[in-house]
């Protein structure tokens, strides 16, 4: 008969003790973090992002980064058959959409959006574009223009160019990008802009932005994973946009979100009136408007009161991965 | 060879792979370049635990990849969210990382968070519903060890009430009763098998995904030969072990396999991912009473045995299920559950191994008897059927 030895029961026991050391990480004081935040930094990380503003966003760059882009070139007055002339240049670039997020894009020019495209009702618009990417693009205007300018049928390849040149008609806030196949990814890549076309009459003087509606597709899993205006996620949020109260703030708005049938754009504490893709007289007064992809308009806002009013997508979804922004309204 | 100069030759081929691997890693990419670019890394973390605490969820990943991995940005239900972590958030290769982030979750709903890379992959973890990982606490500890004990050392000790009938009985219905044993222990080595294959499948490949399996299984499984080996010495001879020793075999592939069975209780719990309803444990416990069968028939030939060393088999085959619980309640990790269910597959294995030679030379007729037969396929069915209980 074998002896039940207590060797043979520590032998037999043996995974059990070696288990022991297991124990120690469940009690309470192991895996403490050492958390780097401040109390305070707990506050402000308890409401989330929808209410963060300046410096405990996460943004990337710095304040005047996306000035180009925000703040259009001056309207010029109607003057029949002057050149505008733009030199557009497609480049590959990896842009960082969030702090620490890089993204793969195809710019115009090396940022996404592009440049603002302004000229007059009337002008010769003349867009030399020369293609330093790696695949074929072309440049698609949305406005009147002839067939063999509207970048469907003479695709650039890489390393060549070409000049659109056409007549800037109608009046209006439009777009422009790529129309080379799959379109799709070329226009998720980054190679859009907005195209503005001052009216022979202007506009009232006014504070002009312009905001281009976008999102980008960070895992290639054909859903935005961030969603911005002009270019970066919460950007507006860290550098609220300074306006005047008293002074017309007109918004050339525009929509190249890829992925998602629509977006849309909702003032805080005030109303707006909205003109579809800014050819009319028509307005509605209202503070969210929605734009399918290539849809724009102009907003044009009478601030009543001062302060910091945030502006968002009312896809809560979309604002919470990035589009939204504050207005700093002062005297 | 003259006595000195073999030795050193031993050195020579482990001198000459030192400097080539040398030579290559300075100079290989001239080499691999013939080849053409690789891809880029896939730069999906390994979320290995998500805990919810009032207003906080922690979340714990781990870098499975050769390259290093950045935490960029870290969404909860789609929203991007302000978080913390524990350290540098550029993870070398299998380091880890926790994540913490203030939330108000929602309990008992579904939730996802989304841990995304420097290079903008995210990486998803859906967890079914949001349930308060039980804390640390005495209140817990007791909790999860008051469960293994009903599912672990009871229903065992009860079955180990058998063994005076077992005695009473005859030899072929020993056999039979034996054959019992080792169809249970067969069918709980292959749930544990089949367990730890599909929870290697959700393990990054570094960590050899099924060599780990077959590692945990071979470690038991010569452990436990060693230990039959140990036992059998003192019994004087014979190829095989009996009684006793036996039992005690068959306690531990038992216990290794219940140590399996409270972490995955434990885990699931806290998880959120199982209703630890009375149905549950009372079917766990029909489950496991026929395990205390399993180890009363080998003790049914022989001397009588002293009621103080049956609840300690009861302990040894039992007790693991606490350990278990507390471990998977607390701790777990996928990559201990695949360890885990491993060894308990290999214990288990060379149990069956063991009582097969047992029976092979005890039993009347045989291994092939028709008691014998009958027997293991009893023990599969019961097994089976009152596995589903707990399905």
């Amino acid at each position: 008969m074998p002896k039940f030895t207590r060797k043979q029961v520590l032998a037999g026991a043996a995974p059990i003790v070696a288990a022991a050391p297991f124990a120690r990480l469940s009690l309470p004081g192991h895996g403490d973090s050492h958390l780097s935040a401040t109390h305070e930094g707990h506050e402000h990380a308890r409401l989330g992002h929808a209410a963060m503003i300046r410096d405990h966003v996460p943004a990337s760059g710095g304040r005047h980064d996306l000035d180009e882009l925000l703040y259009p070139p001056k309207a010029l007055p109607h003057k029949p058959g002057r050149v505008r002339e733009y030199d557009l240049v497609a480049v590959d670039k990896t842009i960082e959409v969030a702090p620490g997020v890089e993204f793969n894009a195809w710019t115009y020019n090396g940022t996404v959006p592009g440049p603002v495209i302004r000229a007059t009702e009337g002008d010769l618009l003349r867009v030399r574009f020369v293609n330093g990417g790696s695949h074929p693009h072309t440049i698609h205007f949305h406005g009147i223009h002839p067939s063999k300018m509207d970048g469907v049928f003479e695709v650039v390849p890489p390393g060549d160019s070409f000049t659109y040149e056409f007549p800037a008609r109608p009046a209006g806030m439009h777009l422009y990008h790529c129309h080379a196949t799959p379109l799709k990814k070329h226009i998720h890549k980054g190679l859009y802009g907005a195209f503005i076309v001052d009216p022979k009459q202007p506009r009232s003087p006014a504070q002009e932005l312009v905001m281009v509606m976008n999102g980008y597709d960070t895992d290639g899993d054909g859903e935005n994973n961030f969603y911005t205006v002009n270019g970066r996620s919460f950007y507006y949020a860290r550098y609220p946009i300074e306006v005047k109260r008293g002074r017309t703030v007109r918004i050339y708005l525009a929509n190249l979100t890829e992925f998602d049938p629509i977006n849309s754009f909702h003032l805080h504490g005030e109303f707006f009136r909205y003109y579809p893709t800014g050819t009319g007289d028509q307005f509605e007064y209202t503070d969210t408007v929605v734009q399918a992809q290539g849809q724009r308009g102009i907003i044009e806002i009478d601030f009543n009161n001062v302060g910091e009013f945030m502006f968002h997508a009312h896809q809560s979804e979309f604002a919470e991965l990035g589009w939204m922004g504050f207005f700093d309204v002062k005297d | 060879m003259p006595g000195r100069s073999w030795r050193l030759w031993a050195f020579v081929p482990l001198v000459l792979l030192t400097a080539t691997v040398a030579l290559f890693t300075a100079t290989g990419g001239s080499v691999t370049g013939l080849l053409g670019e690789s891809p880029p890394p896939l730069d999906e973390f390994d979320v290995r635990r998500v805990e919810f605490h009032p207003g906080e969820i922690r979340i714990r990943v781990t870098n499975p990849q050769r390259d290093d991995l950045t935490i960029a940005s870290v969404t909860v239900d789609d929203a991007i969210v302000p978080y913390d972590v524990d350290g540098p958030t550029t993870l070398g290769r299998l380091r880890s990382a926790e994540i913490v982030v203030q939330y108000d979750w929602v309990p008992d709903e579904p939730i996802s968070v989304g841990v995304t890379s420097s290079s903008g992959i995210e990486t998803r973890k859906d967890i079914a519903a949001a349930v308060r990982t039980p804390e640390a606490s005495a209140k817990s500890f007791f909790g999860y060890a008051l469960i293994g004990a009903l599912v672990g050392i009871v229903p065992i000790a009860f079955g180990l009430l058998w063994l005076p009938s077992l005695r009473r009985a005859a030899p072929e219905w020993l056999a039979a009763f034996m054959a019992l044993t080792a169809g249970l222990l067969s069918f709980l080595a292959v749930e544990a098998l089949s367990e730890a294959l599909e929870l290697q499948a959700a393990l990054p490949s570094a960590l050899g995904g099924a060599g780990l399996v077959l590692l945990g299984v071979s470690l038991s499984f010569l452990f436990l030969t060693a230990v039959s080996r140990r036992l059998g010495e003192g019994a004087g001879g014979g190829s095989s072990v009996g009684g006793l020793a036996l039992a005690t075999l068959v306690a531990i592939g038992i216990g290794l396999h219940n140590l399996g069975e409270g972490l995955a209780i434990g885990s699931s719990f806290a998880l959120g991912e199982l209703a630890l309803g009375t149905f549950f444990i009372v079917g766990f416990m029909i489950h496991n009473v026929t395990e205390g069968l399993g180890i009363a028939s080998p003790l049914a030939e022989g001397r009588a045995v002293r009621w103080q060393r049956l609840a300690a088999l009861a302990l040894v085959a039992g007790a693991p299920a606490i350990l278990g619980a507390w471990l998977g309640g607390f701790v777990t990790s996928d990559l201990l559950g695949v360890v885990f269910f491993a060894a308990a597959a290999g214990a288990a294995f060379e149990v069956v191994v063991e009582v097969g030679r047992y029976v092979a030379r005890r039993a009347p007729g045989g291994l092939a008897s028709p008691h014998v037969l009958g027997g293991f396929l009893a023990g599969v069915v019961v097994m089976y059927v009152t596995g589903l209980l707990v399905a």
